[in-house]
Order: structure tokens, then C-alpha cells, then sequence
């Protein structure tokens, strides 16, 4: 068999699931987008957003209201499902109830007409990485909730020249453990067999430590596109700087003081972002916990807060304080001791991110 | 307060078995007495109350000319109309149910809830309602008194049941199922034989169930519908019937009437109790 993963392209491709309404509602806004073949990507955001509108449309389970979309410049957008060689697994297993595990994991090479052998080896290689080598002859429908999942992936791995293989939170159902494992095991395929994989999840944690690119969606609405380190450090909109990290980024309402100074209450923090032409204009300034660092004094970039809480998770300390009315959490060491009442808290300026409108400066 | 509970729990399934089995017990008993044993006074227990006598049960396979009334070919076209018919409507039946479960149908204000309905609503009427229009239609086409005609009638009557189950079934059935055959490169009609159909054997087993018993029970059209040509059980135990009524012979053919469906009981309840009737699918 020829190798025939591919790049998948996403052409102006927009949905609407009421194409006849007047004024349709679109569950994805028109976005381009490009799948490199061989690469991990988690597709990142909360429910009801597209994702899987968007996984659907590339398996072509759902037809675009607009746009195309080709699998190594080649037009696919008419092409049924069966014809377009993609693998997807669903949230929730979804198994051949009345096949044994073997047949179940076959049945993808089966209906392709493979060789027999060619069967028995891949079945054999999956059920191996999946841990399901020991039931491969039991009926399919006795096993547990996360085996049935595994089944699944294993239906979606079985293939090797698929496209891409698409996961719409498939492992919802696994207990943490496992799942910890199989994120490895999935990284691991792909970079043996340089399978495109493509994951939906909400857990931003899954995203982060899967995949190589990470595509945060909201309201039908691609908003980021990048590695995790960008997500983090640099979220292109406050929506991806509430949604990722854990906590969710400060985020103040301030104004421009001047080219790159805001001014939250009456503190002047100094940022890198250059301000010039929102003079006066109310913007966002936006901050990780993780950034902010305790100071021993006053001085330029520190804001005064009064500590309401510490809490220790064991690896950091989280401490919560006011400013005003103003919330601010900061990450700090769990070493770190700790004065009571007033403290300093110094906003590295690099780290600073300002938003105007929502999105960043 | 659970010892009362109990009680009544085992009071009630007693009674209630008790007023099942007996009229059958009943029939049982009744079929081996003769003329006496029945009109005399009351007796229970052959043997003792009674001295058996197979007459009743011999009479059934007599031919007339032998002062018999021969319900052996009766027996036999009921199975085929009946057997036939629901397997046709059960073909039929499920394809529509899953179209109807599956796909979106829109004809000015009619829907698929609309549809589905429509074939409900074929039972709704009054059998009696039916019975000229399908009597014109019959004899029109020729079919009056005829094998081929019952089972026309049949499937008008047993389909609705088909399509009423095998739609609430499909509909319990995710559509992931089918959008995964897809993916792993079946066409949507190997979709629907591979994967769907083998997964809705449960749903099957339930609609060819209530088919067959609507079918093997009726009276009203083999009554209508047949005259000498053909005649199906029903009408031919009711025909049992003459100025001396003849119990012992009713109670018999009435006992051989209800085992082919308690044979279907059998089966069919092995089948729900093994739990396969759920989804099953998560």
C-alpha cells in the first residue's frame, strides 16, 4: 500500500445548519486553514464552539455551506465519507456490538479489502500498543466502557495510509491513569507512522501536552492558532488568556497613559506594547499569574495588594489579594515566605500584554 | 411492613396465575372428555373425575367426509399467510423505519414524525371501516378468496407495527454508529446491512413478534375476505361451532391454535431476558 497521508487544506470554509433560514446562524465563521501532514493538533475550546462541526466537515460526515477542502491539493469537498480515507473516533465508544474485539478492529482493513495477512498483522500491532491483545476473541459488547473506547482508537489506528486520524474527546471515558498513558501512546504512533492527528478536547492540560499545534476555537470563531508556549505567554485574545492556564490570566481594565504605559486605578505599569495611538482609550491589561513576582519594595511596575488568601497546592503557592477592587492572583514558590497584610507585586513589563477590543495590541 | 409487602407480593402473583393457567388447564381437561364427561356435571381430573378419550383431538385431522373437520390445511395457510406477510412487512417495514430515522423528509407541511404517523394512523380506524374497501379492492384485482390476497391485506395491517417499533428502535440507535462505518469505508448501504442491521436484531425480534401474533390472530379479515377456497385457523375454529357445541374439539383446536405463538413466547422471552433488548450501544 502507497503511503497516502496527505495536507489537508481548509479552504474559506464556513457552516451553517440552517442554510434556508433569512438570516442562518453559522456554527463556523469563514476561516482557512492548513493541516501539515505528519503533525499533532488538539483543537481547543469549549462547548458548543465548531469543533466537531469542523472535524465532521473534514470527514465529510457534514458538507461545508461554503469553502473546500483538499487533501494534497486535491478537491475532496464532494467526496463521501467512505471514499476519503480519514479514521474519526467519537466521544462516547462506539463499537460493532455484535462482532468479537478481532472483528471490530478488522473491519476498517475488511471493508478496504485488504489480504488477509495484512489484516492479521496491523489487528495484531494495534491490539498490542492498546492492550487488547488478550480479548481479541471475546464479543466486543462485554467489555468495559474505556476497552470500548480503545476499540475505537484501535478501529482509527488500524490504517496506516489514513489521512488523518480525528478525535472528537475520545477519552472522556478513560480513567486518568490510562489516559495519561495513551496520550503517550498516541504521541508515540505518531511519530513512528507520521499520522496526522487531529484532537478535540475542552482540557486545555490534554491540548498542551498533546499536540504540536493548538487551534483554540469559540463561538464558531478560530481565535489562536500556536504552539502552546505562544497560547500561553502571548494569547492573542483575552478569551484565549481566560481559557488557558490555570488560573485564568489577570486581566484588568486600565487605561493608556501614554506609548506604553496603562494605568490600572492610579498605578502606572509600564508594558512593551507600543500604545501610541490608543492614547486615553480604555483597553485591558493582561497578566499570568505565573509572571507576576513578589517584591520586597515599592518601586516602578509594582502594584500594592492586600492579601485575602494563600493557598498551597504543594508544588507553588497561590496567593489572591486586592487591589482596590481588583482581583489579582500570582503564582509565587512554595519557599517563598510570605508577609502578612500589604505586599508589593512586581509586573515583569515583557510580560505585560495589553488588549484593545478584546484583542491584542 | 415488608413481610406484608411479601405477602401480598406472592398473594397477587399467585392469583394472577392461577386466573392465566387455569382456563388453559381447563381447555386441556376439556379436550380429552367425551359427550358425558362434559354435560353430565362437573368433572376435573382424568381418570379419576373422567375416562379420557382422544375423539376430540381425532376429529381435527378427519376429513369432513369422515364426520371430521379436518383443520390441517386451515393450520397450514395460516402459517403461510401469516409467516409471509410479516416477513414481507418486515423487510419493508425496517427499510422505511430507518429512512424515516435517518434521513430528513420534507413534502410541503408533511415531516418524518408526519410519516411515520401516517402509517400508524392505518391502524386506528375500525377494522370493520376497512372491510369494504379492501373487499372492492380485492375482487377487483381478483384476489377474493385467496392465499395471495390475505396476504396483501396483511402486510396493509402488519406494516404500521413494523415501521412504529423499528423507527422508535432506530431512533435509540446513535448515528455515530452509522457515521463510524462510514468512516471505516463501508457504502451507506453496507452501513445499514453490516453494522446497523446485526446491531438491531433485538428491535427486529420484537417487531416480527407483535406481526406475527396480529397476523396469526385475526379473524375479522379471513372472515370477510375468504369463502370456500381458502380458510384460515381462526375461522375455521369458530366454524367448530354447531347446534351441539362440540367443547371438546374447541378446547383441542383451541390448544393447537396458541402453541405456535407460545413457541414464539418462548423464544422470544429467552431473548429478553438476556438484556439484549437495551441500546446497548455506550
Amino acid at each position: 500500500m502507497e503511503e497516502q497521508m496527505a495536507k489537508i487544506d481548509l479552504s474559506n470554509i464556513s457552516h451553517t445548519y440552517n442554510p434556508l433560514d433569512p438570516k442562518p446562524t453559522y456554527a463556523l465563521n469563514p476561516f482557512s486553514m492548513t493541516w501539515e501532514n505528519g503533525k499533532r493538533y488538539a483543537i481547543l475550546g469549549p462547548s458548543g464552539c465548531g469543533k466537531t462541526t469542523m472535524l465532521n466537515i473534514v470527514s465529510g460526515l457534514v458538507r461545508p455551506s461554503k469553502g473546500e477542502i483538499l487533501f494534497d491539493e486535491t478537491p475532496v469537498t464532494d467526496l463521501k465519507t467512505e471514499d476519503r480515507n480519514i479514521a474519526q473516533v467519537f466521544q462516547f465508544p462506539v463499537i460493532y456490538n455484535t462482532m468479537t474485539v478481532y472483528d471490530n478492529l478488522a473491519f476498517p482493513l475488511r471493508c478496504r479489502e485488504f489480504t488477509k495477512d495484512k489484516i492479521e498483522e496491523r489487528v495484531k500491532a494495534v491490539s498490542d500498543t492498546l492492550n487488547l491483545s488478550s480479548f481479541l476473541n471475546s464479543p466486543a459488547r462485554k467489555l468495559t466502557a474505556d476497552q470500548k473506547q480503545l476499540i475505537s482508537l484501535g478501529r482509527g489506528l488500524v490504517r496506516e495510509d489514513v489521512a488523518a486520524v480525528l478525535m472528537d474527546e475520545p477519552l472522556t471515558v478513560i480513567d486518568p491513569d490510562l489516559k495519561f498513558r495513551l496520550r503517550r501512546n498516541l504521541k508515540e504512533i505518531n511519530e513512528q507512522y507520521k499520522t496526522t492527528l487531529v484532537y478535540v478536547t475542552h482540557d486545555q492540560n490534554e491540548a498542551m501536552t498533546f499536540a504540536e499545534n493548538i487551534i483554540v476555537m469559540d463561538q464558531g470563531e478560530i481565535v489562536q492558532v500556536g504552539l502552546p508556549k505562544d497560547l500561553f505567554e502571548k494569547p492573542k485574545t483575552t478569551f484565549v488568556g481566560y481559557f488557558i492556564g490555570s488560573p485564568a490570566m489577570n486581566i484588568f481594565h486600565s487605561t493608556v497613559s501614554s506609548d506604553h504605559e496603562v494605568k490600572i486605578n492610579d498605578t502606572t505599569i509600564k508594558t512593551n506594547s507600543n500604545l501610541g495611538n490608543l492614547k486615553d482609550k480604555n483597553v485591558k491589561l493582561g497578566i499570568r499569574s505565573e509572571f507576576i513576582e513578589l517584591a520586597e519594595k515599592e518601586k516602578n511596575n509594582t502594584v500594592k495588594i492586600k492579601l485575602t488568601r494563600v493557598e498551597d497546592f504543594g508544588n507553588f503557592k497561590l496567593l489572591t489579594g486586592k487591589m482596590g477592587n481588583l482581583v489579582i492572583k500570582s503564582k509565587v514558590e512554595r519557599e517563598k515566605p510570605i508577609p502578612d497584610g500589604e505586599l508589593n507585586l512586581y509586573f515583569p513589563p515583557e510580560k505585560c500584554c495589553v488588549y484593545s477590543d478584546e484583542k491584542l495590541v | 411492613m415488608s413481610k406484608l409487602y411479601t405477602f401480598l407480593k406472592y398473594f397477587f402473583i399467585t392469583f394472577w396465575t392461577v386466573f392465566v393457567v387455569a382456563p388453559f388447564l381447563w381447555a386441556v381437561s376439556t379436550s380429552f372428555k367425551d359427550f358425558q364427561s362434559v354435560n353430565s356435571k362437573v368433572t376435573y381430573i382424568p381418570w379419576l373425575d373422567f375416562e379420557p378419550t382422544l375423539e376430540g383431538w381425532r376429529v381435527l385431522i378427519k376429513s369432513p367426509a369422515k364426520g371430521g373437520v379436518d383443520i390441517v390445511e386451515p393450520y397450514f395457510n395460516s402459517i403461510f399467510v401469516t409467516c409471509t406477510a410479516s416477513l414481507i412487512s418486515i423487510v419493508l417495514g425496517t427499510l422505511a423505519a430507518y429512512a424515516l430515522s435517518r434521513f430528513t423528509f420534507k413534502a410541503g407541511f408533511v415531516r418524518n414524525n408526519d410519516i411515520t404517523f401516517f402509517f400508524i394512523s392505518q391502524r386506528i380506524m375500525p377494522p370493520i371501516v376497512l372491510s369494504i374497501p379492501f373487499f372492492i379492492f380485492l375482487s377487483t384485482i381478483g384476489l377474493l378468496d385467496s392465499l395471495l390476497g390475505l396476504v396483501v391485506v396483511y402486510i396493509v395491517l402488519l406494516m404500521p407495527i413494523a415501521v412504529w417499533i423499528m423507527v422508535d428502535f432506530f431512533n435509540r440507535v446513535p448515528k455515530e454508529l452509522d457515521e463510524t462505518a462510514l468512516i471505516d469505508g463501508c457504502n451507506p448501504y453496507q452501513a445499514f446491512y453490516k453494522v446497523v442491521l446485526p446491531n438491531s436484531i433485538p428491535g427486529l425480534i420484537v417487531a416480527g413478534m407483535f406481526c406475527i401474533i396480529f397476523g396469526w390472530i385475526d379473524f375479522f379479515f379471513a372472515f370477510i375476505l375468504t369463502f370456500t377456497e381458502v380458510q384460515l385457523l381462526p375461522v375455521k375454529v369458530v366454524a367448530l361451532n354447531s347446534s351441539i357445541t362440540p367443547w371438546w374439539s374447541l378446547s383441542a383446536s383451541a390448544l393447537v391454535s396458541v402453541a405456535p405463538l407460545i413457541i414464539v413466547a418462548f423464544i422470544v422471552e429467552r431473548y429478553l431476558s438476556k438484556g439484549n433488548l437495551s441500546g446497548a450501544l455506550k
